[in-house]
């Protein structure tokens, strides 16, 4: 069936398509106006604007086809031309073999994808992405399944979700803009790929379940190391792992619209960061940690919290409801305002603090709200947004994030610090996050510009 | 095995056996590298420092010999070198993990054996946990361990440990700089020395490379730049002497006309351009000095939490200043201080959710946009934004007039700063009634390298503050007082004034002038000349970028030092050649390209050659390490400099490295010496001192200065001694034979 042409439009426009060609429209001008003044001087310049453009186009076919065979080969498309640009300086063998490395990954996606895509179009028996997704839920064939697993592991190795996770924390022999451009752009994939499929995802719980669980992991795994990481750019790449995980958490959920919204917002937020990272030298780091556990702060954080989760429920159209798995981002919301009321429990006089803790807890909760309320509301129509009822995974996950964050802010954590315990876990974390060693400029004498 | 081996008793553990000096032996090897400065301070140093007392010839070829020894892609000795840039990486890191690396306070070895049995990366033969957990405590028996269990012969560990630094000279490099040159007091979070460094080094070779001690030796090879180098040295020589010898007949010793103003700069040579440009517009006097002014300061300026050391890195700074408010009372400085606080907690408040856990799912989402929109606006239009933003900066953190809090510095030694600064630059009669002192920094965004734009005199930072503080030493009457005391009468109507010169922009900020109204209209004049001066300088910078001819230069130039995406805000010091200490008069009219440091020097005023000898041996010795860094940055960027700007990776925000890891790629990276990845910017040129004075006080004082034989008679530098009784102009050869050159 996936070769069938009779009949099947190759574009179909929607919502979801207008979203992604905008952010890869306004990420690929930046970088393109960025690498022209960036990489003035360097031989490959002209290449890399080139192949920046064609990655652009490829990822805007990908974005409004509805042919799955112009879906798969735009994605193919796509990432090898990534891999091209990534690798910029084939004389250095530490750039090739990280671009070896993330094309046999990305490879191994497209295998994926492709049977996927196969076991879809038998089962929906078209290769229309608009048809495979307006099958009516009873006809959920185990054909469907099985693609939809398959293309589960897809979205999981662009988005470089554990165990598929090395080739991004290899990625950082590119250029700048590139690792900008990846971390803005192709990395989403994943979350765009789930989206795309999100009605037929929405019918398979088990499913759901599992990359719940896998975006739990990426998630955890990509935040704590990025807590221990000495140099900048793995530190945004673990960063981003972790972002990934948690995009893909929000899949799991049924949350498909603000999954979209965070690729979105995270996508510009690491362009910005990568884009910036000469700045990092003299970026002042403020060293507010552990203090003000005391009960009274507490009580404050704790209300700061409510202040900051009512502030997103309401603004972001939410609503505050413990039974579906949209209590995710309130819980985050909560954590987010607590965490700011222990950052300025520091300001004095306390009229100050107790009068901006509330305020900023407010303002914090009402800026995530409204990211995510302009992307759930363009999304509306595509009907993604199908929060779960809440189970003991999902329960336990929420949970989980949370628990990780009090240990984390715990005074008493500190402790901790000096047991063998944590040292065990310090060397595997930094072992686990380093990159792969051919990827690596051992000797500096093999480096080549 | 040789005579002293057999001689050896067998068990070398006993007491009675005399343990080598290891310290002497990691002292001894570490002359192959040179210490490398954190990005911070961004210092530049011969990358060849520590073989400076061989002949320059000698010591590329054995610096060149030990840094390819690495080509033949040993997997040994790459598994050593990855792990060692890992354990480096966290273990230097200055505030980038948030998470530090345990036991860090312990010392490197120390922190390093107590997480090393638990890598499983180390552990993949039987008996390494044995062997890692059996460690000795100190550093230096964990040395001799390990050469022991190398089999490495005991003639050749010095060379073994050299090896070891020349693997990585760039991490090593660093450890240098903390065991020499760091402050003590910085150092305490995570203490290093270079013994710890080989220990470390060592147990990782033992594990993972044991056959090292095999490893075979490679041919030595000359690289093809040591014959190309004395061909251009003498083309340029002779060129800028043809000039230079054109103008000294010219010199004359007739009264001059009083200018209206005496400008003083940095010996920088990009100072050189801009005092051209200047004396240009009016009846103006400049002068070079080194832009600290003789101050060994240190500072902590307004608005900053951290002093820092503004003074050359071979001084140790002798006092503290702390710079005040002019005005304490007034509401801009409560504005300015509220400002500053407000700015600090939305700061920290971003960090406190961006650097924690579960915190930055949100935070991307409340941020995103306005970021994406930020990026937009700094990539498509930096100077419209920094137009539309800097009014509104202003308004909430107004700038405000900074005075220098001088009271830990005694009258007399302010004296002494301002009577041996006058004297060095010959300054001592015709004083102008206005006398500007001229410190000089960058303005640039978004550049790891920023420091290495900035007033090396000043040890990698901005210079207006200690010309603020010279500026305030000599317009202080009591000072005036004592200083007419010691013979030097500054006369009344002279107002000395604090500015600096933005190498980036060409802008000169001239600092608080609140002026009698005579001097209020020289100001202005100056004022208006200076902006002039700026826009001429401009248009001759805008031809070195290939900008079209069409642009603005103010504006271009001012639109390069805000670019975030612009490699090349300015181009430093590449070019540099030539160092001459002499009247101005001696360059005056010639165009020098901004090639040269000046520094300025009135023979007939130093009878004994005080001046002259620290001149030779405080701002030429800069000069040639600022020399030797653009040479050898772009005679082999890869093993001497910091590769290309597209692919750097920043660790421990103190070094930067290529992509996901490599050595600490020191020196100044490719975008600052090479205009294009195949063309070179910066022409490769061993420094060229020129010195007008009395050829045989030049002698006297290489005859006593050590360093000057060192550098000289080892070609590190050349000399070139004009005399002004005879004019007759000499060449030092490096036997110490002077060969006359005109």
């Amino acid at each position: 069936m996936l070769f069938s042409f009779i009949g099947v439009p190759w574009f179909h426009t929607d919502q979801l398509s207008w979203i992604m060609a905008t952010l890869i429209v306004f990420v690929v001008a930046n970088i393109l106006a960025f690498s022209r003044r960036y990489l003035a001087g360097d031989r490959f310049r002209g290449r890399h604007l080139r192949d920046v453009t064609i990655l652009g186009v490829t990822i805007l076919i990908m974005a409004f086809a509805n042919h799955l065979l112009l879906f798969l080969a735009a994605w193919g498309a796509s990432n090898f031309i990534l891999v091209r640009l990534m690798i910029h300086k084939p004389q250095w063998p530490a750039a090739r073999s990280a671009g070896t490395l993330a094309l046999k990954t990305f490879g191994l996606g497209l295998f994926f994808l492709a049977l996927g895509f196969w076991f879809v179009a038998q089962g929906a028996a078209s290769p229309s992405i608009q048809q495979i997704n307006s099958a009516p839920s009873e006809t959920t064939s185990p054909q469907t399944t099985v693609g939809l697993l398959l293309i589960a592991l897809a979205a999981m190795t662009q988005s470089a979700a554990w165990p598929f996770h090395r080739w991004l924390m290899s990625s950082l022999n590119s250029p700048t803009p590139v690792s900008a451009l990846m971390h803005a752009g192709l990395v989403n994939g994943g979350g765009f790929l789930l989206t795309r499929f999100a009605p037929l995802y929405l019918h398979q719980p088990f499913l759901l379940h599992g990359i719940f669980i896998v975006g739990l992991i990426t998630a955890v795994v990509g935040t704590s190391w990025k807590l221990i990481q000495p140099d900048i750019k793995r530190m945004l790449a673990c960063s981003t792992m972790g972002q990934m995980g948690f995009m893909i958490m929000q899949c799991g959920m049924g949350l498909f619209a603000p999954a979209v919204s965070h690729l979105c917002w995270h996508g510009l937020f690491k362009a910005y960061l990568f884009l910036n990272v000469g700045s990092v030298v003299h970026e002042h780091r403020s060293n507010a940690h552990h203090h003000g556990s005391s009960t009274k702060a507490l009580m404050l954080a704790g209300f700061a919290g409510f202040v900051g989760a009512g502030a997103f429920a309401s603004v972001s159209g939410l609503g505050v409801n413990f039974e579906d798995t949209s209590c995710l981002m309130i819980v985050l919301a909560f954590i987010a305002g607590a965490q700011l009321s222990v950052g300025v429990s520091r300001l004095q006089p306390l009229a100050w603090q107790l009068a901006s803790t509330p305020l900023l807890a407010a303002l914090a909760g009402s800026l995530y709200g409204f990211s995510v309320r302009l992307i759930d509301t363009i999304l509306a129509p595509l009907h993604v947004m199908k929060p779960q009822p809440i189970d003991g995974i999902y329960g336990l996950g929420v949970i989980f994030i949370c628990l990780l964050w009090m240990l984390f802010n715990a005074k008493s954590a500190a402790r901790l610090r000096s047991t063998e315990a944590w040292k065990t876990l310090y060397v595997s974390s930094l072992n686990g996050s380093q990159p792969h060693p051919a990827t690596v400029t051992a000797n500096r004498t093999s480096y080549r510009f | 095995m040789s005579v002293v081996e057999q001689l050896l008793p067998s068990n070398r553990y006993l007491e009675s056996f005399e343990m080598p000096d290891i310290n002497q032996l990691v002292s001894n090897a570490s002359d192959v590298i040179a210490p490398v400065w954190p990005l911070k301070t961004f210092i530049a140093v011969n990358p060849l420092q520590g073989l400076e007392n061989l002949p320059f010839e000698t010591a590329v070829i054995r610096s060149h010999h030990y840094r390819t020894a690495n080509e033949d892609g040993n997997s040994g000795r790459e598994s050593v070198n990855r792990e060692m840039i890992k354990w480096c990486s966290v273990f230097f890191d200055q505030g980038q993990a948030t998470i530090p690396m345990p036991h860090r306070e312990q010392g490197l070895y120390h922190a390093f054996v107590q997480l090393a049995s638990y890598d499983s990366r180390l552990l993949q033969e039987s008996g390494s946990k044995v062997f890692l957990e059996a460690l000795p405590s100190s550093a230096e028996e964990a040395i001799l361990q390990c050469l022991e269990e190398l089999k490495v012969p005991n003639a050749d560990w010095e060379d073994f440990i050299r090896q070891s630094f020349a693997a990585l000279p760039g991490w090593s490099g660093y450890v240098k700089w903390r065991e020499h040159w760091q402050n003590p007091s910085e150092s305490r979070i995570c203490p290093s020395s270079l013994i710890d460094y080989v220990a470390v080094r060592l147990v990782l070779t033992r594990l993972l490379w044991p056959d090292a001690a095999e490893s075979i030796d490679v041919p030595v090879k000359v690289p093809s730049y040591l014959r190309e180098l004395p061909i251009a040295e003498k083309q340029f020589r002779e060129e800028l002497l043809r000039h230079i010898l054109l103008q000294v007949e010219r010199i004359k010793d007739c009264e001059q006309q009083r200018p209206d103003a005496q400008l003083v700069f940095c010996i920088d040579v990009r100072s050189e351009p801009f005092r051209k440009s200047i004396e240009a517009q009016g009846n103006y006097k400049t002068l070079g000095f080194a832009g600290f002014f003789g101050l060994p300061i240190r500072v902590s300026c307004l608005g900053h939490e951290h002093s820092h050391d503004s003074c050359p890195v071979l001084l140790k700074p002798a006092h503290e200043v702390s710079e005040i408010p002019f005005d304490v009372d007034s509401p801009m400085v409560r504005r300015n201080r509220l400002g500053l606080r407000v700015n600090k907690l939305k700061t920290s408040l971003y960090q406190w959710l961006k650097y924690n856990f579960a915190t930055p799912f949100a935070l991307v989402e409340m941020v995103g946009p306005w970021l994406g929109l930020r990026m937009f606006a700094k990539t498509y239009a930096p100077s419209l934004l920094k137009q539309a933003i800097e009014p509104i900066r202003q308004n909430l953190i107004p700038e405000i007039d900074a005075i220098p809090d001088l009271a830990s510095i005694s009258w007399e030694k302010q004296a002494d700063y301002g009577e041996s600064a006058l004297r060095m630059m010959g300054l001592t009669n015709d004083l102008a009634p206005l006398v500007v002192l001229c410190g000089h920094g960058s303005t640039t965004n978004n550049n790891a390298f920023a420091s290495a734009l900035d007033c090396g005199a000043c040890g990698g930072n901005h210079g207006g503050s200690n010309a603020r503080a010279l500026a305030a030493i000599l317009n202080s009457p009591r000072i005036r007082l004592i200083l007419a005391e010691r013979g030097l009468t500054i006369p009344e109507d002279t107002l000395f004034l604090a500015a600096e010169h933005n190498t980036t922009t060409d802008e000169v900020s001239i600092f608080g002038a609140c002026a009698s109204p005579d001097h209020q209209s020289a100001i202005n004049n100056l004022r208006r000349d200076l902006a002039y001066a700026r826009s001429v300088n401009a248009s001759h910078r805008c031809k070195t970028f290939d900008l079209p001819l069409h642009r603005d230069p103010v504006a271009a130039t001012k639109e390069r030092s805000i670019d975030w995406a612009q490699p090349r805000p300015e181009w430093g010091l590449a070019r540099n050649a030539a160092f001459i200490v002499g009247p101005r008069d001696l360059t005056d009219q010639i165009d020098l390209e901004g090639r040269c440091f000046l520094h300025s020097y009135d023979w007939s005023s130093d009878d004994e050659g005080r001046y002259l000898t620290t001149i030779l041996t405080a701002p030429m010795v800069v000069a040639q390490w600022i020399n030797s860094q653009y040479l050898f940055s772009t005679l082999d960027n890869v093993a001497y400099g910091a590769g290309s700007k597209v692919t750097k990776n920043i660790v421990g925000k103190m070094g930067v490295m290529q992509g996901n890891a490599s050595d600490l790629m020191h020196g100044l990276p490719l975008q600052s010496v090479y205009s294009s990845d195949d063309d070179r910017h910066h022409e490769p040129l061993r420094l060229l001192t020129v010195v007008y004075s009395p050829r045989h006080r030049v002698q006297s004082i290489i005859d006593a200065q050590p360093v000057l034989q060192k550098l000289l008679f080892n070609g590190w530098v050349s000399m070139v001694v004009i005399d002004p009784t005879d004019r007759n102009a000499h060449l030092l050869e490096r036997d110490g034979t002077w060969q006359r050159v005109n």
